[in-house]
């Protein structure tokens, strides 16, 4: 069984996304800076140096992913394929009734069902999880097992954070790799549920 | 150089809600400072620690300062101590090394002075935040905890709109925290200062 892993870039100041981040523009204002790791975007987001690489082949060899509502229309579902075609669930109260593309899954059940079906489909392969708001509810409902930080070194000053709400009790972690490049710290955490 | 020293967790915080006298690092708080229980190690929080403790000048925020007991008026061997602040009472005379200063730019200048060949200790988020926005903090020494607190004071908050620029020049694993040094990079408007 693989592992439900989050991997996002983060500012050293918390936030994923510069203010105002809509549809047109994902990243919000100046949020770009925290993607620089994954290279020059024209050419198809491949990172130079071997760190950031190994990081970026993990990702695309996960066998499903799951995504927030909020990043999923964003980014129209990667017109149903984010990679290799694997499964792309979405946690949602409605789904839409219009059916995007490719291997999209909407699940009005729970982000439990949610983590559990992405689970199996991805058998012994990872779980993407892609979203703050997602993640987050991961976290809640203990199912999040990694979450992998892109530690950017940048204070952006304002945005979206990563972390936020998410109420007094402690969540430890366990740094088990981390992994230098020039343009983020990779940070491995395992998350330890009380 | 003036360097931040700060225990933040992976959600950016440094003491949990409702810190005041009597519980100075918030409710559960404490967490993020559990590397200082291998303080007196040989290993790299021995370091980190022996490093702070050999630096020649303090500069603290206010709040932090208060929560402190004031020190006592003695942080680490004398040395002098710079509180910010907005608002001195009259007749209000710091214990021991410490004085207030209510200018940042003044602050960072005395703290430097101070310290002779020595690096300035910065302590606490009100400061930090001062020094960054004056273009005076030269490092951030960052103890990251491996804990999500959930909610307290966060060490970032609200720094506004310009980007600034880290560099990351040191990294050491200690028992319970990672030891992050950046070089913080001044914007390009204050360089022309």
């Amino acid at each position: 069984m693989g592992s439900i892993v989050l991997y996002m870039s983060m500012s050293l100041d918390g936030f994923i996304a510069g203010p105002g981040d809509t549809k047109d523009n994902p990243f919000g204002t100046g949020g770009h800076r925290l993607h620089k790791w994954l290279g020059p975007s024209g050419e198809g987001f491949r990172p130079s140096d071997k760190p950031s690489r190994t990081i970026f082949e993990e990702v695309m060899s996960t066998g499903a992913v799951i995504t927030g509502r909020r990043t999923g229309d964003f980014v129209g579902y990667w017109d149903g394929d984010h990679h290799d075609g694997v499964p792309i669930f979405v946690p949602t109260h409605h789904a839409p009734e219009v059916t995007p593309p490719g291997d999209v899954r909407f699940v009005t059940d729970g982000i439990g069902t949610c983590a559990e079906q992405a689970r199996t489909a991805a058998g012994d392969r990872d779980v993407l999880v892609h979203g703050a708001y997602t993640a987050r509810e991961c976290l809640r409902a203990r199912v999040l097992d990694v979450m992998e930080i892109q530690l950017i070194p940048v204070l952006l000053g304002q945005g979206r954070l990563l972390f936020d709400g998410l109420g007094p009790d402690h969540i430890e972690l366990a740094l088990v790799r981390s992994l230098e490049s020039p343009n983020a710290l990779h940070l491995r955490y395992e998350v330890k549920y009380a | 150089m003036i360097r931040l020293y700060m225990a933040m967790s992976l959600d950016g915080f440094i003491a949990g809600p409702d810190d005041r006298p009597g519980q100075e690092l918030g409710r559960d708080g404490a967490r993020v400072m559990n590397w200082g229980n291998y303080r007196m190690s040989d290993g790299p929080d021995g370091q980190v620690f022996r490093e702070a403790m050999a630096t020649g000048a303090v500069i603290s925020g206010r709040r932090t300062f208060e929560l402190a007991g004031r020190w006592q008026g003695d942080h680490h061997d004398g040395v002098p101590i710079f509180v910010l602040t907005h608002h001195v009472d009259d007749g209000d005379v710091p214990p021991g090394s410490a004085r207030f200063v209510t200018d940042v730019a003044d602050c960072a200048e005395l703290a430097r002075a101070g310290a002779g060949d020595r690096d300035v200790m910065v302590h606490g988020a009100g400061a930090a935040q001062a020094l960054l926005r004056g273009g005076v903090l030269d490092e951030m020494e960052i103890h990251l905890a491996p804990v999500l607190l959930g909610g307290g004071r966060r060490l970032f908050d609200a720094l506004g709109p310009d980007h600034i620029e880290l560099e990351l020049i040191r990294r050491l694993e200690g028992r319970d925290a990672t030891h992050l040094r950046y070089r913080v990079h001044r914007h390009p408007a204050q360089n022309e200062k």
